[in-house]
């Protein structure tokens, strides 16, 4: 297994496209959030107001490494790549699981280091105008969620992937999904008379895991994230058992 | 050494390969010969466990592909030298595949010399040529000096010079004892680099044996006769059944011809004798693999020509009874 690891790892730090969407990832929060602390004249700014624009910015970040964890895996179809990682080690389900454990691990540390700069920077810009940062554990908490939001959805992406082996098509469903699908199905349920449709959008919901403000009657970060998880594993077993019988 | 037996595949209701069975022996390379659509890449896919076969399978030295681990060690295998990623460098390509079998950078360094790639190994696959492209293909399949070696197509895209030396490189590779399937078009380079056929039509086997053999079953044979006086020899191998065709290339010093189908250069000689003919020329001919090719096929090709206007002028022969290693 850890041949197939170094070999996924190659694959993944050894396209270009992979570097220019881990640049944009990072570049935006980290911009973003400089460009806030710098220009923001707020001397009440807070840990929590750092730390909400902080997850607030990594949403894109997460989204754009959903699109490297499908193009991962979508561009060996395109390519046909994948006959020759199949015909090297013929069974599938170690080669898809090496490259969702690469991919995953990679996307998770990137998200963290993007991150742990990103707030670095704000903390620093704002402690040196004399505003002291001291996070708590909420923040904390929205810091760690967000991180485990792009793992999901670089997850989503490899399931979808799995399923759809086209990559146009599946980064348009990963980014319409957030973006365009759950709006139209959070409006369909509002019209039908449901007053919190939130917990039935598995995305939406995982979002409430990078909210430092979860209120009393708000669910648990863990429950938040619960049904975007389920979904993920879904598509990811789905996609994998697929593969396995059909032609390669 | 590889054992195809009863492989059957079907795409919907198309049988794209019909209870295919057949021999790859080690030592010798094997040509995989059929029209166009006649299911040679869906075998070979089969194979190496990439396509879901309906119906039976194929076994290298005893196991299925499936089953073998690392199996760079033991089969290597080029399906379409297009499977590359273009962003890709032609060094990384390999060690991607390299490092899933655990085969070291040193091995890739070297297979990238053996091809003649070392000069273009940082540059992206997407610059190269589709003669590059086959060359690192057949990189990745001498990385881990596999016993057994699948192409299919192998010399496309390749210049004359890297047509001789793939030519080269797989009767060499068949010297050293390893088992060798191709997959080629280029009818006059398998005639010269195969020892074995197996024809495949319509995916199903059509003939298998040696080169040798199905050459003299199935091209056409013929005597070409030269004389100052070749009416006097047409006229009574007519009378006695044979076909002859009166060339009509003669000049001044080359005398006027015939080819005659249905008597041999020793019956011709000795009728000439006879009739106190003067022969310039007597020279038993034969077809070449292409013809012994299209006509071994003429009744399993999907997608036909249309005849030119002009057609060369072989010789006519009746179709001719086709029991050469045929399957029951």
């Amino acid at each position: 297994m850890m041949h197939l690891l170094r070999s996924e790892w190659l694959k993944l730090r050894t396209v270009r496209v992979n570097y220019i969407l881990g640049i944009i990832a990072a570049a935006f929060p980290i911009v973003v959030i400089a460009l806030i602390a710098a220009l923001s004249g707020e001397p009440g700014s807070t840990a929590n107001d750092l730390v909400g624009a902080v997850t607030a910015t990594m949403l894109l970040t997460a989204i754009m490494l959903g699109v490297i964890g499908a193009l991962n895996l979508t561009t060996e179809y395109s390519h046909n790549t994948i006959r020759t990682s199949f015909a090297a080690v013929p069974q599938r389900v170690k080669v898809l699981g090496a490259k969702a454990a690469v991919t995953l691990l990679v996307v998770v540390v990137f998200a963290a280091l993007v991150e742990l700069i990103t707030y670095s920077i704000g903390a620093g810009i704002l402690s040196s105008r004399d505003a002291p940062v001291t996070i708590d554990g909420s923040d904390r908490a929205a810091l760690l969620g967000a991180v485990v939001l792009a793992g999901m959805l670089a997850m989503l992406g490899y399931g979808l992937g799995l399923l759809i082996r086209n990559s146009p098509a599946t980064v348009s469903i990963l980014i319409l999904w957030p973006l365009l699908l759950e709006s139209i199905v959070r409006g369909v349920l509002s019209a039908a008379g449901i007053e919190n449709p939130t917990p039935w959008l598995p995305y939406q919901s995982a979002l409430q895991m990078a909210n430092p403000d979860l209120g009393s009657g708000d669910p648990t970060r863990v429950r938040a994230g619960l049904f975007l998880g389920v979904v993920v594993i879904m598509f990811v077993t789905v996609g994998v058992f697929v593969n396995e019988r059909r032609d390669a | 050494m590889i054992e195809v037996r009863g492989l059957t595949k079907r795409f919907g209701r198309t049988v794209a390969v019909n209870d295919l069975s057949f021999d790859v022996r080690p030592g010798r390379v094997t040509g995989f010969l059929g029209p166009n659509g006649s299911g040679k890449s869906t075998s070979m896919r089969c194979m190496l466990a990439l396509d879901r076969p309906d119906a039976g399978g194929a076994l290298f030295d005893g196991r299925a592909y499936g089953t073998i681990h690392d199996p760079l060690f033991e089969v290597g295998a080029l399906l379409d030298a297009g499977y590359v990623h273009p962003g890709r460098n032609g060094r990384n390509h390999l060690r991607t595949i390299a490092a899933s079998n655990g085969i070291k950078d040193a091995r890739v360094d070297e297979v990238l010399a053996l091809v003649g790639l070392t000069d273009a190994a940082k540059r992206r696959v997407g610059q190269y040529s589709l003669g590059m492209r086959q060359r690192l293909g057949l990189a990745s399949v001498l990385l881990g000096d596999p016993n057994v070696i699948i192409l299919d197509e192998p010399a496309n895209g390749l210049d004359p010079e890297g047509i001789r030396w793939i030519r080269d490189v797989l009767t060499h590779l068949a010297g050293q004892g390893k088992t060798v399937l191709v997959s080629s078009h280029l009818l006059s380079e398998m005639a010269q680099m195969a020892d074995d056929l197996v024809i495949i039509g319509m995916g199903q086997l059509i003939q298998t044996g040696t080169v040798d053999e199905f050459v003299a079953r199935n091209a056409r044979h013929w005597v070409r006769v030269r004389s100052p006086q070749i009416a006097a020899i047409a006229d009574p191998l007519r009378a006695g059944g044979a076909t002859v065709t009166v060339l009509d290339d003669a000049g001044a010093n080359i005398a006027p011809g015939i080819d005659v189908i249905g008597s041999t250069a020793a019956e011709i000689g000795e009728l000439a004798a006879r009739h106190n003919v003067i022969l310039h020329e007597l020279a038993p001919q034969q077809g070449s693999l292409e013809d012994a090719f299209l006509e071994a096929t003429a009744g399993a090709q999907e997608y036909r020509s249309v005849a030119p206007a002009s057609p060369p002028p072989p010789p006519h022969v009746p179709a001719q009874p086709n029991d050469w290693s045929a399957p029951s």
